[in-house]
């Protein structure tokens, strides 16, 4: 078939303006896709708009029209994914920050994420979550097991490339059950080019963004797909039940709260603690605690002990253990009150991709606190029971992979036993929760100082927890490119030393780490002195 | 005695603007995050055979089918796109190999949707046989035996 050169011409230009004009039509599609309940996009309009069959009609031209003239004018629309903060709530969504956010890969139940997703956002498909998995059981068996090796090679080069994990210890500190060392810090590695922390203090928070020099951004779960509990190696030696097919801990175990911690009860301070060295399981809770609590507390902890079907860890094949698991109880994750360690995602948000990581709170001290949880602000400990029992909240789930079995007067139970778990003892601490001086040293006692004036704490760690009960939002996202966490709960400082790593989701794994962090993020130019101080005067609370 | 070989017909020329426009529009959808269904299956062959992240696959991919498309529908440089054709189908399947529990119930004879998706493309593999074959050869040439063969077979 031979055409004149001509018409092979005209033919082309026939084709390149309809393939222009393909183009503008996909864009259009595009503008009216976003915000349905089938995109991934958040709505960027201020209400969604249900045309009528006129408008239907007649919209899509009105778009490419306006496409055709914001292209050739060079202005983005009005409906674009980077919509600019000042957009009146009319035509856009007032406050939006995601200009210099990517919209969350797409992915499925399994498949690897991003470690850095807190520069990505975006909304799920649903809040609601599936107890179907995307493939076989053997299948997603045989899945695991060639995606963990290179997964959790890549996870240790990640954490390697973030932190320097020595292994060293503070000489002559230990955590309150007197077996594992307090270690050395700061182990967060400082970027290419800055020579010191001291160095990285001195730049203006907009610089250290720009440089993208931020050594505390936050920390995800390794496989944010699945996410859920996730148990260090001390707990799965004892606890092999709980190893998962997909993923393992990513900090050791050395960054971590001593297994099994001491338990200390408000009840009992005469005692010390309670628990021996011992874990306290369902087997021998009842010959520990017999005769020392009532029978109130008694069924609380015996729940608190009970193992409940979650999310990942249950009977179905909707799991990520290869034997069917009994689940998971409230204190393998809250080991004797305290914490193993293990993490797990804030239940508060969706998409999953959202959720933030979140370490195990210890449960010490939680009769003094007005509210719980990191972000949920729980107001009353049964309902924090409650909460706990379920922890990913999914009425959806429980339907299929086992019923929310707690009721709430087994939940005030739970939360009796709760009431009474104390912090360890701080022999240094008068009744005002100051130091005394003649038990203190000098270094502690400038700490204390510092803790109170200079370096903020007390703004927020107040009283005898050392908590102010309030959220904060540190606005930490004025330092890296990254989705803004919010308010959090501040954390009591008592016995804290006992908890590491710290901040919500374990981003600082040492005292010094946390000195670091906020002496960057409240811009408190701290001297190194000055810092050595602070940790020493924490190490006594 | 060989046949000549006939220049292309108006079925080659319809094949070669099929292929085109499923390329290019496939392609385009890809530069719209979230838009194209193909986008979890593609995103994660290509970050398992390269060293690119999920937004920089899907990216590079959109702008490698587009100028594939644009070539086929533009008849230019059709040696060239026959390699990217090439290059791109043997991607296609791929993920039969790699991601063999999102492509199969029971491989290899029982597969997922995407699968199924992914084993269809055998139709495009011979479409392009169909049309790259008469260019990068050429079309006045006698058939080869074998040919000749397939043609008695079918005459």
């Amino acid at each position: 078939m031979k055409l004149k050169p001509a018409t092979k011409l005209g033919l082309n230009i026939v084709l390149a303006v309809g393939l222009v004009a393909f183009g503008f039509l996909v864009n259009a599609t595009y503008q009216r896709y976003q915000g349905t309940g089938l995109s991934r996009l958040p709505q960027t309009s201020g209400a969604r708009e249900i045309p009528s069959s006129n408008q239907r009609i007649a919209r899509p031209l009105a778009t490419i029209s306006t496409l055709v003239s914001s292209y050739i004018s060079g202005e983005t629309g009005e409906s674009e994914p980077g919509a600019s903060e000042t957009t009146s709530p009319a035509h856009g969504a007032v406050g939006r920050m995601t200009d210099e956010l990517q919209l969350y890969p797409s992915v499925t139940k399994g498949m690897r994420t991003p470690f850095d997703l807190w520069r990505y956002y975006g909304r799920g498909t649903t809040s609601f979550g599936s107890p179907v998995l995307p493939m076989r059981f053997e299948q997603w068996l045989e899945f695991h097991r060639k995606q963990k090796p290179g997964l959790m090679a890549d996870v240790r080069q990640y954490m390697d490339s973030r932190f320097d994990f020595s292994g060293e210890a503070i000489p002559g500190h230990t955590m309150s059950g007197g077996r594992k060392p307090v270690m050395v810090g700061p182990v967060a590695r400082l970027p290419e080019g800055i020579e010191s922390f001291e160095e990285l203090a001195k730049l203006s928070p907009q610089e250290i963004r720009e440089r993208d020099l931020f050594p505390y951004k936050p920390l995800c779960h390794p496989l944010q797909t699945n996410a859920h509990m996730l148990f260090p190696e001390s707990w799965l030696e004892v606890h092999p039940e709980h190893r998962r097919i997909d993923v393992d801990f990513d900090i050791p175990d050395e960054y971590l709260p001593e297994f099994p911690p001491p338990l200390f009860l408000t009840t009992h301070k005469e005692l010390g603690d309670i628990a021996n060295g011992q874990e306290i399981t369902l087997d021998n809770y009842y010959e520990i605690f017999d005769g020392l609590l009532t029978p109130e507390q008694m069924e609380g902890l015996k729940e608190l002990l009970r193992p409940s079907p979650t999310t990942w860890f249950n009977h179905t094949s909707h799991r990520l253990t290869e034997s069917p698991s009994q689940g998971v109880a409230c204190m393998d994750c809250h080991v004797n009150g305290h914490t193993n360690g293990a993490i797990e995602l804030a239940p508060d948000s969706r998409p999953n991709l959202a959720r933030l990581r979140v370490d195990t709170p210890s449960m010490r001290g939680n009769y003094n606190l007005m509210q719980l949880s990191s972000k949920r602000t729980i107001r009353s400990l049964d309902h924090f029971s409650e909460v706990e029992e379920y922890f990913d909240g999914d009425p959806g789930m429980q339907q299929a992979i086992g019923p929310r079995a707690v009721k709430r007067e087994v939940t005030n139970r739970m939360a009796d036993f709760n009431a009474i778990i104390d912090y360890p003892p701080a022999p240094r601490l008068n009744v005002p929760g100051r130091l005394i001086p003649s038990l203190a040293t000098e270094s502690e006692l400038r700490g204390e100082v510092l803790f109170h004036g200079k370096a903020q704490c007390a703004q927020c760690h107040s009283g005898p927890a050392f908590v102010d009960d309030y959220m904060h939002d540190l606005k930490v996202e004025r330092f890296y490119v990254g989705r803004p966490e919010g308010p959090i709960k501040t954390f009591p400082l008592r016995g804290i030393k006992d908890s590491p790593p710290y901040m919500h989701d374990g981003r600082c794994p040492t005292l010094r780490d946390t000195v670091e962090f906020f002496n960057l993020v409240l811009e408190l130019n701290l001297t190194e002195q000055e810092k050595e101080d602070l940790v020493n005067y924490m190490l006594a609370l | 005695m060989s046949a000549p070989r006939p220049a292309p017909d108006l079925s080659f020329h319809i094949m070669r603007l099929a292929l085109g426009l499923v390329y290019f529009h496939f392609g385009i959808l890809k530069f719209f995050p979230d838009l194209s269904p193909a986008e979890l299956l593609a995103s994660q062959t290509m970050m398992r055979i390269s060293w690119l992240d999920a937004h920089q696959a899907l990216f590079y991919l959109a702008v490698f089918e587009c100028l594939l498309g644009l070539m086929l529908l533009f008849n230019v440089g059709m040696r060239f796109a026959s390699v990217l054709f090439l290059l791109h189908m043997a991607g296609t399947f791929a993920p039969l190999f790699l991601l063999p529990e999102l492509t199969f119930k029971i491989a290899p004879l029982a597969p997922t949707m995407e699968g199924q998706y992914i084993l269809k493309n055998i139709v495009f593999v011979a479409a392009g046989l169909a049309v790259f074959v008469p260019v990068l050869f050429n079309r006045t040439a006698p058939h080869s035996a074998a040919e000749q063969a397939v043609m008695a077979v079918h005459s």
